[in-house]
């Protein structure tokens, strides 16, 4: 490629940017940015064209559920403490204060929270952590809890599968980011979610399994009870 | 309206990682979850998966915030990681079975978009929002420069970059909704983008 004329990257780039560049292509494009710096920079002089800002008028209120069950995620009650510890006193009772008020906000914010019965333990020997996987009243959702934080190593993704218990191939229930996580059931799936079907987490790359099918390492199992 | 100084105040807070982090990033979430679930809805199309995509680009966002660079807005480094992560959900495994289990065919989907080209445009443009009291000249010229531009395109031109950017539609997808060939439609996306670039690029309205 010559140098200053770089026609066909500038057009993979605006493809890029509007969203047409798809599947295999786009993640191939992902890769050559993080590795080639020549496409971040056409990248971003393309970007210089054409970055609308998204307007108010689209605006759509998120589920209340929707921070604290980021700030869980993240650990970020965590990093929320130290502000006490300036004030040298009761750092005890401030703990347990705070966590009461934490607490009652989350009931508070989420007052029609699904209730959640456990249904399968999750483990592994390459896994970070334990994980118990729970189902929701409605069979709609899936929550996973961690036996501590754990986020998948930086470049991939988790990946929940569900093996159905007539041995046929296992089918994605969700990608997460962390251990700690809330997946919809699929509508089709949820008769699939019974005794005998088994739960896995396998590590793929971000945005999960390129083929639909688990490609990396199966971390954790568990039957369904 | 989202104040754009005062986000990316919030936003290198944040990325320092001390104790008052968290409340900014809080603040951010508060801020712009609105708009950039609006964003990932308009692309997956439903509603809990739109709360998916929201909730992971978010967890991306806390990841990367030493990656967020200045010069550019931060709504637009948000709403890109949005972006991104909505492209990637629809062309998943996983979107197309889902899809079918709802007995919707893509084609369908398509029906019902609202296609109205200036519509779109006024959605995709934020005239208030995006201005912080310092760099409010430079940005709001590159703003109008781009949608002066958009408006000199061929109509087939910009009503195919707008769809395909709006709901993150394929060639394919193109070709199906307007009824023209995948070849005619993939011609009418690179040319737009290369008259668009030029406009932009003789005006001198790049951002920078």
């Amino acid at each position: 490629m010559k140098l200053g004329s770089h026609t066909l990257l500038d057009a993979i780039c605006a493809e890029y940017l509007i969203g047409t560049l798809k599947g295999h292509a786009r993640r191939r494009f992902e890769r050559a940015l993080r590795e080639e710096p020549l496409v971040g920079l056409r990248l971003r002089d393309i970007e210089r064209t054409f970055t609308p800002l998204p307007s108010e008028a689209i605006a759509v209120t998120p589920s209340t559920d929707g921070w604290p069950r980021l700030m869980r995620e993240l650990g970020l009650e965590v990093e929320r403490v130290p502000w006490y510890r300036r004030f040298g006193l009761w750092p005890s009772l401030a703990a347990v204060s705070a966590v009461l008020a934490l607490a009652v906000a989350i009931t508070v914010l989420r007052p029609e929270a699904p209730r959640f019965t456990d249904i399968a333990q999750l483990a592994g020997d390459k896994a970070p952590a334990t994980v118990t996987a729970a189902l929701s009243s409605d069979r709609g959702l899936l929550q996973l809890r961690a036996s501590q934080p754990s986020t998948a190593p930086s470049g991939s993704s988790y990946e929940l599968w569900l093996l159905p218990a007539d041995g046929s191939a296992p089918r994605s229930l969700g990608v997460v980011g962390a251990l700690d996580a809330r997946v919809t059931v699929p509508v089709t799936q949820v008769s699939e979610l019974r005794r005998g079907a088994k739960l896995a987490v396998s590590i793929e790359p971000t945005g999960g399994s390129p083929t639909g099918a688990p490609t990396g390492p199966v971390i954790l199992v568990g039957e369904v009870s | 309206m989202i104040d754009e100084s005062e986000l990316k105040r919030l936003l290198s807070v944040a990325a320092l990682r001390g104790g008052a982090a968290a409340a900014a990033f809080e603040r951010v979430y508060r801020l712009t979850s609105p708009v950039l679930l609006g964003v990932a809805l308009k692309i997956v199309r439903r509603r809990e998966l739109a709360e998916e995509v929201l909730h992971d680009a978010f967890v991306k966002i806390w990841r990367n915030l030493d990656s967020f660079d200045p010069h550019g807005t931060a709504i637009g480094w948000m709403s890109a990681i949005v972006r991104n992560r909505a492209l990637d959900l629809i062309e998943s495994h996983d979107m197309s079975r889902v899809d079918s289990y709802h007995d919707t065919t893509r084609s369908s989907h398509l029906d019902s978009i609202d296609d109205n080209p200036e519509a779109s445009l006024d959605r995709l443009f934020d005239w208030g929002s995006a201005e912080g009291a310092d760099q409010s000249l430079a940005r709001k010229r590159a703003a109008a420069v781009l949608r002066g531009c958009l408006g000199e395109l061929d109509a087939p031109e910009r009503q195919s970059l707008v769809l395909a950017y709006e709901h993150g539609l394929s060639h394919g997808d193109l070709a199906v909704h307007l009824q023209r060939p995948l070849g005619t439609v993939k011609t009418w996306v690179r040319r737009g983008m290369e008259h668009l670039k030029r406009c932009v690029e003789r005006c001198g309205g790049a951002a920078t």
